[in-house]
């Protein structure tokens, strides 16, 4: 009995590490350790016959047969299993470099872009920023900032006039009026904008164009808080330090009134191309509200003044991204607008 | 505006800074420099030749020439009038063959020298030497002078560059040349309004002649056409003083006077240039006794010109009254000079300096010429000077920087206003006329003067001291931005149209061109209409886009402009959206732009629509409702306007926005678990999902949690003509956990409910 029991372990080990398969091993175990009919059971069945120091000695060789088998099959499961894992991560070998399904996100226009972070800028400094109409009166356009009919600046923006003696405004400045008939004082606002000017359209002219206008009315603004607003302003645009001159400009809104220019970003002012070999490039008009202008919005240039601005969004975006020709901004041509993505 | 440097220099006899470098200086102080050009290059390195032999060589004329030093040259020319013994100029153009001929520089033309338009011939030469050296001429911008008449002529440019480089100006006028002495020639003024002044001076024994070779350069490098001694004084008084003038001859002026007068309505006038103008009521003329002369102040008429035959001459320097002048030069589509200056406002004061100028020009030019009586000068009121307080601590507050005192007097005085102090900070500034018709009114102004001769660059930036506040929300403006985001991260790119569209285009979109505003000066014929939809715009992004894509999406946020007069116009944001395929059934881009309507609007509803657009595919078009509201409609484009399928959203963000409903408070998460069971309903293929889930919602009562459509199907498992939905239905209750009872109750009313429609179900 000894000797059976001795054999069925080691046959049974032999087998179990022979075995290629988990279900070849389920036999074996149900073949050796099986509680019905299993081989191990047949042997302890017969021990009941022994005498009880045979039986002691019996059993404690028994389980300890039992015991190895089990040890054997556990390690050989998990060998198994083991190498099921291996095949199965194998097999599911993915090719990640392939693109995504789905769609791909589209971009928001660069005039879009670009007005929204001045937009930002402005509001952490406390400016709102106001709508106006595109379809305007001569009064908001014009009378009301300073240009009476017949002025000769009248000339400087070639206007599209409409049925029913409207126009398309020719600046965003109608807001700053707007803005003045609405908001209480002090008022600090920013107001970007479709404008138009009847303009033939080529690379670098455009009918269509973009502008943001803003103001600054309170007590005692100087020039001197202008070219801080602007300076910090272009800095933040350009993403670099900004050198900006003031030089007169003319503008009847405005009095004194000024042309902004930025030191050449390309050159860094020592004469390009771009900047016409002068160091500098005309950026913006912008000026002290002149006191007309407050007086057509019943205002009273002895309490208030304030500085306005009128930021030409176009040439920043062209400014910013090397654009050449202004016509690709309202082409709609995807091949242009995805890479703004 | 363009001005000569030499004639700069002569006003400012100490000014010793090179073009490029004043360039850039009246940039900064005073108005815009467009660039320097040089006018007479030539006559750099120019000799006086005498041509010694000329002997014909083909075409051409090989002449000995002694340019005064060395040995004679030889040198090639085409002119006829090249010949032994004159007297011409020759310019080292370095050596090269002209026509067979080793021909060492060239023999120059009055033109090629710069020094007139004669180019018939080499210039026939008088003098020994050649006194003229090549100039710089500034180009200045315009617009930077729209608020400035002085600047219209080199004297009031002369004054700003003394003032910039602190040397002494020269004034070129001397007022004691106007004659006295007994009337030479009768004015009467009948407006005064538009003619606030009218001087003449006359003269006789007059001869016509070109204009010596200086003036004559001087007008040539400026770009104005020398045309005789008579018309070229008049034209170098403009260019000095900014004050046009104009010269008729005496005898060819029927009467003997002048009226300043409206125009007769329909009187017309043969101008100078050749054409003829029908004038207006609204309109200044100058008349003799019979008929109108000349245009007030923009052009004179042809009939009284100055001719060779000319001798007597009566010379006009009048001011005119800028609105006016501008009306009828913008109505006559006619700029000249004379009307680009006088609309700026010139200085009434100036009629007479113009005068005494002209009178010492034909002193140079005309010797043998006599003046004719005394100076006419015809003006009711001039006005008073003008004086403004400065406050020079509100100067220094506007400024953000302290200017001393002596400074701002300095910089005052010499722009050649008056400056008195009145104490306590306080001056009085009188205004130069020629800076007081419209430039400068107020104390602000004078900030500018001072600000731009201190220099901007000298003020520090300062953040302003300010209430720190929150400024006001747009909630349109956010939601707009929101609404860029969520179509930008769903694969829309944004696209900006322009806001005109044609007739044709109105008709093909079935617009109404009475809704909208027209342009009356468009830039083109088919952009006349300003947009009433944002549609019309989107088809042609996609027929621009397919020629290069496949499959694409694109967006557009922009406004319809409806036209209301007497009304402002209304104009109402809209986005407009569009899903492209080149391939497939079309179903998937109507469906990606309901998942897009859905992120923007979740309260929103596609409902089927009978009125369908010529452009909609009719089976494919749905109208959008928030609540009993239409809001937009989604379609796909009708097959004949596009290739391929291309789905369109179109909303009006406007209403939208208003009809957004509140933000509801929170609802408690069920307690009690609930049940869902699925139903499917075999209904006809054309029965809309949406009115069945209405009706499912109804039957269900209220123990409906929600019900969620599953799917559908049309094939072999349903009938010919029918599909099957499928729902699953939630049912539950906040008090307790359903009964199967009670949840087979829900169950059978539906199907009994569904049933009594005329559908099967499955379940």
């Amino acid at each position: 009995m000894e000797e059976n029991l001795a054999e069925l372990e080691r046959d049974s080990v032999s087998a179990i590490a022979a075995a290629t398969s988990p279900d070849e091993l389920e036999a074996i175990r149900v073949r050796v350790l099986g509680r019905k009919g299993g081989a191990l059971a047949e042997i302890s069945k017969g021990m009941g016959k022994l005498a009880p120091e045979d039986r002691a000695r019996l059993g404690k060789l028994l389980n300890q047969a039992k015991a190895a088998i089990e040890s054997a099959l556990e390690s050989r499961t998990a060998e198994f299993e083991s190498a099921a894992l291996t095949a199965r991560l194998d097999a599911e070998w993915l090719d990640l470099t392939l693109p995504p399904a789905g769609v791909k996100p589209g971009a928001l226009h660069p005039l879009t872009q670009i007005q929204q972070e001045i937009e930002d800028l402005f509001r952490s400094m406390g400016f709102a920023v106001l709508d106006g109409p595109e379809v305007e009166d001569e009064f908001h356009n014009f009378d009301a900032l300073n240009i009476p009919p017949d002025h000769p600046a009248r000339d400087m923006q070639d206007t599209f006039w409409l049925t029913g003696g409207w126009l398309l405004r020719t600046h965003t400045s109608p807001v700053q009026v707007r803005g003045m008939e609405r908001y209480p004082l002090p008022l600090r606002m920013i107001a970007p904008g479709r404008v138009f000017r009847n303009e033939s359209v080529d690379a670098s002219h455009e009918h269509t164009f973009y502008q943001l206008e803003g103001m600054m009315i309170d007590r005692d603004v100087s020039v001197g808080n202008l070219i801080y607003f602007m300076q910090t302003l272009l800095t933040e645009v350009f993403h670099q330090p900004a050198t900006v001159r003031l030089r007169p400009g003319f503008f009847p809104f405005v009095e004194p009134g000024f042309e902004l220019d930025i030191r050449c970003l390309i050159c860094g002012g020592s004469g390009c191309a771009v900047c016409k070999h002068s160091g500098w490039v005309e950026l913006l008009p912008c000026g002290l509200v002149n006191p007309n202008v407050l007086r057509m919005s019943n205002i009273d240039p002895d309490k208030w003044n304030g500085f306005a601005f009128g930021l030409g969004l176009t040439r920043l975006v062209m400014m910013r991204y090397a654009i050449n020709d202004i016509r690709l901004l309202q082409s709609g041509d995807l091949r242009f607008l995805n890479q703004f993505s | 505006m363009k001005f000569s440097m030499q004639w700069i220099q002569e006003l400012v006899p100490g000014l010793d800074v090179p073009a490029a470098e004043l360039e850039q200086l009246i940039t900064v102080r005073t108005a815009e420099s467009e660039g320097v050009e040089r006018a007479g290059a030539l006559l750099e390195g120019a000799r006086v030749a005498r041509v010694l032999s000329a002997e014909p060589v083909g075409k051409l004329t090989r002449a000995l020439v002694d340019i005064g030093e060395g040995e004679p040259i030889t040198v090639a020319c085409g002119a006829p009038n090249c010949r032994a013994g004159m007297r011409t100029v020759w310019v080292p153009v370095g050596v090269k063959n002209v026509g067979g001929i080793e021909s060492n520089g060239m023999l120059a033309s009055a033109a090629e020298l710069g020094l007139g338009r004669e180019d018939e011939g080499i210039i026939e030469w008088s003098s020994d030497t050649i006194d003229f050296a090549p100039d710089s001429i500034l180009e200045i911008d315009n617009k930077s002078l729209t608020h400035r008449p002085d600047l219209w002529g080199h004297l009031g440019m002369a004054r700003e560059v003394a003032a910039i480089t602190r040397e002494n100006l020269k004034d070129p006028v001397d007022l004691a040349l106007l004659p006295k002495g007994s009337d030479s020639f009768n004015v009467r003024v009948d407006d005064y309004v538009l003619c606030p002044r009218f001087s003449v001076v006359t003269f006789e024994d007059v001869r016509i002649a070109p204009s010596p070779l200086w003036l004559q350069y001087r007008l040539e490098s400026l770009g104005l056409n020398p045309i005789n001694n008579v018309v070229d004084i008049t034209n170098f008084v403009m260019t000095e003083l900014a004050q046009p003038m104009h010269a008729f001859d005496r005898d060819k002026l029927r009467g003997d006077r002048l009226i300043v007068r409206p125009a007769f309505e329909g009187e017309g006038l043969l101008a100078l240039n050749g054409e003829e103008y029908v004038l207006s009521a609204a309109d200044g003329v100058v008349a003799d006794g019979e008929r109108a002369v000349s245009l007030a102040g923009i052009i004179g008429g042809k009939g009284t010109s100055i001719t060779e035959e000319t001798t007597n001459i009566v010379f006009e320097s009048a001011n005119w009254n800028a609105s006016q002048i501008r009306k009828t030069s913008a109505r006559l589509k006619l700029r000249t000079d004379a009307s680009m200056r006088f609309e700026k406002a010139q200085d009434p004061a100036n009629t007479v300096r113009a005068l005494a100028r002209a009178i010492a020009l034909m002193r140079v030019v005309c010797p043998e010429a006599r003046i004719g009586g005394r100076l006419t000068d015809d003006y009711r009121a001039l006005p008073e000077p003008q004086t403004i307080p400065l406050k020079l601590d509100v100067l220094d507050r506007k400024l953000g920087r302290i200017v001393p005192p002596d400074e701002v007097r300095e910089i005052l005085e010499r722009l050649a206003f008056k400056v008195r102090d009145a104490g306590l900070h306080l001056f009085e500034v009188t205004v130069p006329t020629w800076r007081a018709t419209k430039d400068i009114a107020e104390p602000d102004d004078l900030v500018e003067e001072v600000g731009r001769m201190i220099g901007y660059d000298t003020i520090p930036p300062e953040p302003p001291r300010v209430a720190c506040t929150v400024p006001p929300d747009d909630p349109k403006r956010v939601w707009y931005r929101e609404i860029r985001a969520l179509a930008a991260a769903r694969g829309y790119t944004e696209v900006y149209n322009y806001s005109f569209l044609s007739d044709e285009q109105f008709q093909r979109f079935a617009l109404s061109p009475d809704d909208a505003l027209r342009v009356l000066n468009p830039i083109a014929s088919d952009q006349n209409l300003l947009r009433t939809s944002l549609i019309p715009g989107i088809f042609a992004n996609l027929e621009l886009n397919r020629k290069h894509f496949d499959a694409f999406r694109l967006f557009e946020i922009g406004r319809e402009i409806h036209n209301l007069t007497p009304a402002m116009p209304r104009e109402i944001p809209h986005l407009a959206a569009a899903v492209y395929a080149a391939d497939g059934d079309g179903r998937s881009g109507l469906f990606e732009l309901k998942l897009l309507l859905l992120a923007i609007a979740a309260e929103a509803r596609v409902e089927p629509t009978a009125e369908v657009l010529p452009y909609e595919h009719p089976a494919r078009t749905a109208t959008i409702y928030i609540g009993d509201s239409v809001v937009g409609r989604l379609f796909e484009a009708h097959p004949s306007m596009i290739e391929g399928r291309a789905a369109i959203l179109n909303l009006d963000l406007e209403r939208t926005l208003d009809l957004r409903p509140q933000q509801q408070p929170f609802q408690p998460i069920p307690k009690f678990p609930s049940s869902a069971f699925d139903i499917s309903v075999i209904a006809p293929l054309r029965e809309y999902s949406a009115a069945l889930e209405t009706r499912i919602r109804e039957f269900a009562g209220s123990l409906l949690e929600r019900i969620e459509f599953l799917r559908e199907y049309s094939g072999p498992q349903v009938s010919e003509g029918m599909r099957s939905m499928t729902y699953r239905i939630t049912v539950g209750s906040p008090e307790r956990t359903l009964s199967s009872d009670e949840i087979n109750a829900v169950r059978d009313r539906i199907i009994e409910g569904v049933r009594g429609l005329g559908h099967e179900t499955r379940t």
